[in-house]
């Protein structure tokens, strides 16, 4: 692949040197009605008639202008692809921004190989579009260039450049299996203990976090016009689970995977401290988003992910 | 039907489209719904409506077989009605059925382009079969309407407005290159391939004449052609533009034999010479007008007859322009050979036997040929003839029956009956057709002939003299000279003309109008060739090297893409700094004496550092920086609205003034 601009680095004016027009079939087909009409107006010595030819002559060269200048300027302001489940349709999520004071009609966008999106973009405003991108199994998903195009006004012209940005899009083992979760392996993971099997340890009050469970809430304490307050406990060492690639040693790798993604995505929904153990890999029990996603990135890329 | 609920889409997204396309192509269908014949413009029209009507049924369509016996059909009749599928008429007809049979297949936006082309085409078939200026607006709409439509068809949720604006802007931006190109594109001298003749009707004059044939010319306000005197013009009595001359009487009509073979008789000129320039409206017919007795052929392209008619190597089927030098006086070097009197003396064997007898009965009477002129002439005069548009019928011996019964006649009848009595007394006398007199057209400053000023005159040989002219309708109704038909029987107007006719202002208004259909018709229909190498003279270029115009040409063509590009660029550059970010900045200035904001300050960090430093400039800063943080992160709100808010912060801003700093603590 010939990259004449290298690597281009966010956020990125499209310039002139970087796009290219051709005319569609469209184009190409109306090219050839000019020359019909210049035909039959020589042939005739047909004043009006190449007085029309030579309009419309004007009109497609304009229409090419104008076709171009839709293109040339626009800003590819972000590229991100979050990270989604195997077997599932991930997005790139690509952020065009027009600075011009003109709106840009009908952009394309689109993967090397995939469906093409279109967006109309305001003046000075920036705009996100979705691309589809199929994941289909574990590890991960390199995007390498996005096309943008446009026909707009006419269809009668394509302008179209390619933007090179490495976008990795991490693709998580699909969450499978149906194992219980292994209780009581704190010990042997060595976190910290609390005594009194069983029961919680109440330790004090903190604020509301996202994802932090109802059922923990102190809503005596918000009934009283104090900020949303979360309980918190020490959980017992039954909350407190550990999970480990070695304890599956009876399935194969891929299902084993699936498998500890599904307790980690369990685990985060039951607000559980949960902590994961691979092969060159420790990670220690916590919890939240932040959390859950180190463990699955950890399980996505195991390995150097799906060969 | 299930295919409407799998595809919900296909069946409600491409109205619009089919909306425009519909327009585009029926746009086209009127420009030539007058002259296609009505049932291939009814059909066209069908097909539309048809469409239209199962927009919302995909499965609606006639299948494809249905759709190939209709097009052989169409075809066929076509073949039948014209007897060709080649020549403008046919062409035109044909690409309008198949266009609107293509109509009935169109779903795509393929199909909708090849429809938009259809309109396009038919559009230059307009251009090229009539090039009026009042039709000029209307093949400038469909232009832009077929425009509008390639907008629609590239993006089928363009509303009206936004597609019209497209297109109008980008055909406007066009026009100057369109101009460039229409002034220095090559033409070509010739033809790539032979034109098949127009079928055409016939306008104006003809080979034949019956005695009330050109009145039905009389109230015809078209115009025949246009004349511009380069030098002193004629008086009015003198204006007589020869058209066909008849030589051939048969007891009803005259005719003009075709004899052009005949040399021209060698004479003397005088009086003054008339140069002019004659501008003829197409006529579909040879004649060229010319004053009275013009000497050389104009050019070329026509030759000069004995009887002294200009005749086109071409009928008259676009508009035609030539100079030519004319005597409205001469006199003939030798007696008419035997041959030319025996053809100008001749009558039929038998009818009109009244007429014979007054022929004969003037000539025992008169002492020469010129005595004989005056005498019938004074028989028209005192006869009690009335000059009227509407004579009655004659019967089948013409001449006796106006004569002697009706006396009421029209400039035919007369000049008819003058030369039957001139050849009924052994005088040499002939029929001519063409125009007299012409309206002033101040505006453009020329005369105007129009159809309705057609004429018909007699000449005569006299011994000495050779042909002469002699107006017998000018005995009956002198003012005939003076002024046109139309204003000597305003009675006889109807509709139209006699609104004009009673209406100075219309008049004169009709006036400009011609004026600017005749700038219209030679400067831009007939620019052609020769008209290019003309303005290419005018420039400078004396002799057009190919190379060195087309070096020219580029460098116009670059500069018109420059301009374009840089008047369709202007929307896109940014602002160098939008009116909130200049704000901003002059705000950040003014606070700088307190604590210049560091580059990872946003506002508010901001307004918290310099209310650290110094506490009481508080009320002034704190709502100030709170608005840019607003304005800048909060949600968006109505253009109008925001731009008053900008502008209230500003002029805020330019208000702050900082109170002096409190002495520094020791």
């Amino acid at each position: 692949m010939r990259r004449r601009q290298g690597m281009d680095h966010l956020p990125v004016t499209l310039e002139r040197r970087r796009l290219y027009i051709l005319p569609t079939r469209a184009g190409v087909a109306f090219t050839a009605l000019l020359f019909l009409m210049l035909l039959a107006g020589l042939n005739y010595a047909n004043s009006l008639a190449l007085f029309l030819t030579f309009l419309l002559t004007g009109f497609a060269l304009v229409v090419m202008q104008q076709c171009h200048r839709n293109l040339l300027g626009l800003e590819v302001v972000a590229e991100i692809a979050p990270a989604v489940f195997a077997r599932s349709t991930g997005a790139l999520q690509l952020t065009l921004g027009n600075r011009g004071a003109a709106p840009r009609m009908r952009l394309e966008a689109a993967l090397a190989k995939g469906a093409l999106r279109t967006a109309d973009l305001p003046a000075h405003l920036e705009q996100r579009v979705e691309l589809p991108v199929p994941a289909p199994v574990r590890g991960v998903v390199r995007i390498e260039r996005v096309r943008l195009s446009t026909a707009h006004p006419f269809g009668l012209f394509r302008a179209w450049t390619w933007v090179h940005t490495e976008v990795a899009m991490l693709v998580y083992p699909q969450p499978h299996g149906r194992l219980p979760m292994p209780a009581d392996s704190v010990r042997t993971a060595g976190v910290r203990s609390h005594s009194g099997a069983g029961a919680d340890e109440w330790v004090g009050l903190r604020p509301f976090r996202d994802g932090d469970s109802p059922r923990q809430v102190d809503w005596k304490a918000y009934a009283r016009e104090a900020p949303l307050l979360v309980k918190e406990y020490v959980q017992g060492a039954s909350e407190l689970r550990l999970f480990e690639f070695a304890q599956l040693a009876h399935l194969d790798e891929e299902a084993r995977l699936s498998q500890l993604a599904r307790w980690v995505v369990d685990a985060e929904a039951h607000g559980e401290r949960y902590g994961l153990v691979l092969p060159g890999v420790r990670l220690a029990p916590d919890r939240g988003p932040e959390h859950r996603h180190r463990c699955l990135a950890a399980l996505a890329l195991y390995g150097g992910g799906v060969a | 039907m299930s295919s409407s609920v799998a595809l919900p889409a296909t069946s409600a997204a491409p109205l619009r489209p089919l909306l425009w396309t519909c327009a585009a192509f029926a746009g086209g269908v009127l420009l030539h719904a007058d002259r296609v014949p009505p049932w291939a413009a009814g059909i066209a029209l069908l097909l539309i409506a048809w469409r239209l009507l199962n927009a919302h049924r995909p499965g609606g369509d006639p299948g494809i077989a249905a759709r190939a016996v209709l097009a052989l059909v169409l075809v066929a009749i076509v073949l039948v009605r014209f007897h060709t599928l080649n020549g403008l008429a046919a062409g035109t007809t044909l690409l309008l059925l198949m266009a609107g049979l293509k109509l009935l297949e169109t779903h795509a936006p393929r199909d909708q382009f090849v429809m938009v082309a259809a309109g396009l085409f038919l559009l230059l078939a307009a251009c090229l079969d009539r090039q009026e200026l009042a039709r000029a607006p209307l093949y400038g709409l469909q232009a832009w309407l077929c425009c509008a439509t390639l907008a629609v068809v590239a993006a089928p949720t363009t509303s009206a407005r936004v597609a019209l604006a497209l297109a109008g802007r980008a055909l406007l931006l066009a026009v100057p290159l369109a101009l460039l190109l229409f002034v220095f594109f090559p033409r070509l001298p010739g033809a790539f391939w032979a034109i098949p003749s127009t079928d055409l009707a016939l306008s104006g004059l003809s080979d034949t004449m019956t005695p009330g044939s050109i009145g039905l010319l009389a109230t015809s306000y078209d115009p025949a052609f246009r004349v511009q005197f380069l030098g002193p013009t004629p008086p009015p009595q003198e204006r007589y533009w020869r058209g066909p001359v008849m030589h051939e009487f048969d007891g009803q009509s005259w005719r003009a034999t075709a004899s052009e073979l005949r040399t021209r008789a060698p004479r003397d000129t005088l009086g003054t010479a008339y140069r002019y320039r004659v501008q003829l409206e197409a006529s579909h017919q040879r004649w060229w007008f010319a004053l009275d007795t013009p000497l050389q052929p104009p050019d070329a392209r026509a030759l000069l007859t004995y009887d002294d008619q200009i005749v086109g190597a071409e009928p008259v089927n676009d508009p035609v322009s030539f100079e030519a030098v004319s005597y409205t006086h001469t006199r003939f070097r030798e007696p008419l050979d035997t041959a030319a009197t025996r053809q100008d003396t001749a009558l039929p064997r038998s009818g009109n036997p009244r007429t014979r007898a007054l022929a004969e009965s003037l000539r025992a009477r008169a002492g020469s040929d010129a005595a004989l002129v005056r005498a019938a002439l004074d028989y028209l005069r005192t006869g009690g003839f009335v000059y009227s548009l509407e004579p009655e019928r004659l019967g089948s011996d013409a001449v006796d029956d106006f004569l002697f019964r009706t006396h009421v006649g029209f400039c035919g009848h007369y000049a008819s009956a003058f030369v039957v009595l001139m050849r009924g007394a052994g005088v040499p006398a002939r029929v001519v057709t063409g125009y007299l007199g012409g309206e002033w057209i101040p505006f453009g400053g020329y005369f105007l002939v129009r159809q309705a000023d057609a004429h018909a005159w007699a000449e005569v040989w006299l011994a000495g003299r050779g042909w002469t002219r002699v107006d017998p309708t000018a005995v009956v109704a002198p003012e005939r000279l003076q002024r046109g038909i139309l204003d000597l029987l305003p009675q006889e107007l109807r509709g139209r003309e006699r609104l004009l006719h009673a209406s100075p202002w219309l008049m004169e208004w009709l006036q400009r109008w011609d004026a600017a259909n005749a700038w219209w018709t030679n400067h831009v229909v007939r620019f052609d060739y020769e008209a290019q190498l003309d303005v290419l003279a005018r420039l400078g270029i004396s002799s057009p090297d190919a190379r060195y115009l087309g070096w020219a040409f580029m460098l116009a063509l670059c500069g018109w893409l420059a301009l374009i590009a840089w008047h369709v660029g202007r929307s896109i550059r940014p602002e160098r700094k939008d009116a909130l970010a200049r704000s901003y900045a002059r705000l950040c200035r003014k606070l700088a004496r307190i604590a210049p904001r560091a580059p990872h300050q946003g506002p508010l960090e901001f307004a918290a550092a310099l209310i650290a430093r110094r506490p009481d400039v508080q009320a002034a800063v704190l709502p100030l920086l709170r608005r840019y943080a607003e304005l800048r992160y909060g949600p968006p709100s109505a253009h109008t609205a925001r731009e008053q808010d900008i502008r209230a912060f500003r002029q805020a801003v330019a208000r702050l003034s900082l109170p002096r700093a409190a002495p520094a603590p020791r």
